[in-house]
């Protein structure tokens, strides 16, 4: 639960200005809270990375990587094991140890969408596993809220926990239970006493 | 998969499949068939028979959906489809399903009443969205449809439907198009997942059959509306354009 309490860090890598900038934009779209830290080099890369070893999300544009600094990255990658990578390159190459892909030539949409994914779904690893067990205490608390008729914002406020975590355990919840609409999940919430029929609207 | 001509018997197509009935039903078809082909039955009941084929053989086999052959048809056939559909759907479907969940209701066991009763509820209130979703196209869409085909068969065209296609075109229509299966697809996961065992395993399954075959129905039917109807509308809406040289 303190996870939730500590910052997201994310690192933006490109060279170029306008790769960044763009990023940045998309991450604002996507409504992600999140300590963007940049890095115009690789050097500079390290440099974060060497700070801010907690970083959760790594964004970089294939521009920062000569060929024989794949290999170096390979050793950096590994040190960093807890955070998520995407790389935005012209093809996806068949050895790739990113965990996500975003082509140059992707539309908006498709890109928000790959944002979207890289950011908020569960992985594939440990998601089944997480699948055949019940709610969590903390995805209760977020159902109760839901079946409660509360909004995102008014979830994290009382929760004490970002918009984004919220989202999380929504999706989370949702692919637990195999309800999706709010309706639906107040049912299952009055059915297993999560909320008193009382309480709902 | 082979596909159904108008030289097919109307008794074969069903005996292959008989999801095909409430869609026959809907063109005003009934059973007692003998020996008859899709073409005399159409003949005597006035169905269009190129249109009718396409429904029975994109109900079939969904692969066969959408096809080109869909841009020959007059709109007014396809609306007076579509609607036919609607009613079909509140006044056949949902009854039934209505009838199953109170069959379980009666007989639940007490420790399962007030499940059963909340997901009537849930039910009458995807009823209550259904409805209007249905009311809302047959209000505004539909009638939208016949003008302008109206208005490329008679030359006659108001400035109101022009200010229509400039400002309120089908685009917006299409955009907010609602998924009505997901909710459906709650209901089913709800019984299948979350619902303590019934005594009435008999109404349980029926109940879900119904709302599996519901959902399929309600599927082919939204993906009629949105690959058939709508880009017809859009060719509908830039022809009257043209013609009336706005």
């Amino acid at each position: 639960m303190e996870i939730e309490n500590r910052k997201v860090h994310t690192i933006i890598a490109s060279e170029q200005y306008l790769v960044r900038l763009g990023v940045k934009t998309l991450l604002n779209v996507i409504g992600l809270e999140s300590e963007v830290h940049e890095a115009d080099s690789y050097d500079e890369l390290e440099c974060i990375l060497k700070d801010v070893p907690q970083t959760n999300f790594l964004i970089l544009c294939e521009d920062i990587m000569q060929k024989q600094k794949m290999e170096c990255f390979e050793g950096v990658k590994k040190s960093t094991c807890m955070c998520r990578t995407i790389l935005i390159g012209k093809q996806q190459s068949e050895r790739c140890m990113f965990d996500y892909f975003i082509s140059q030539t992707s539309s908006r949409k498709s890109v928000v969408e790959k944002l979207q994914q890289f950011f908020y779904d569960p992985m594939t690893d440990d998601s089944q596993d997480e699948d055949s067990r019940g709610l969590s205490d903390r995805e209760i608390d977020v159902l109760k809220a839901v079946a409660l008729g509360c909004s995102n914002k008014e979830i994290a406020d009382q929760l004490f926990i970002s918009i984004n975590t919220v989202i999380t355990h929504r999706k989370n919840i949702t692919s637990k239970l195999g309800i999706k609409t709010i309706s639906g999940l107040t049912v299952y919430a009055l059915m297993n006493n999560i909320i008193k029929p009382e309480e709902a609207m | 998969m082979i596909a159904f001509t108008r030289h097919s018997k109307m008794a074969e197509i069903i005996l292959k499949d008989y999801q095909l009935l409430p869609v026959i039903n809907r063109f005003g078809i009934k059973l007692g068939f003998g020996n008859k082909t899709v073409n005399e039955i159409c003949e005597e009941k006035k169905v269009n028979v190129p249109f009718f084929l396409e429904i029975l053989n994109s109900y079939h086999n969904s692969d066969y959906f959408p096809d080109k052959h869909f841009s020959d048809f007059n709109a007014e056939v396809m609306v007076e489809y579509l609607t036919n559909t609607h009613t079909y759907y509140l006044k056949s479907k949902v009854p039934h399903i209505e009838l199953f969940i109170k069959k379980m209701e009666e007989e639940a066991q007490e420790e399962n009443c007030r499940n059963i009763s909340l997901l009537k509820t849930f039910f009458e209130e995807y009823k209550v969205d259904v409805e209007h979703h249905f009311k809302e196209e047959e209000r505004s869409v539909f009638p939208y449809v016949l003008d302008l085909e109206r208005a490329l068969s008679t030359n006659n065209c108001s400035q109101e439907l022009i200010n229509k296609i400039k400002n309120d075109p089908i685009e917006v229509y299409e955009r907010n198009h609602e998924s009505l299966e997901v909710k459906l697809a709650d209901l089913k996961n709800l019984i299948i997942r979350f619902l303590p065992p019934l005594h009435c395993e008999d109404d349980c399954e029926h109940l879900l059959t119904e709302l599996f075959e519901l959902e399929c129905d309600i599927e082919d039917h939204t993906r009629m509306e949105e690959k058939v109807l709508i880009p017809k509308v859009k060719m509908l809406e830039k022809k009257v354009l043209e013609y009336y040289g706005n």
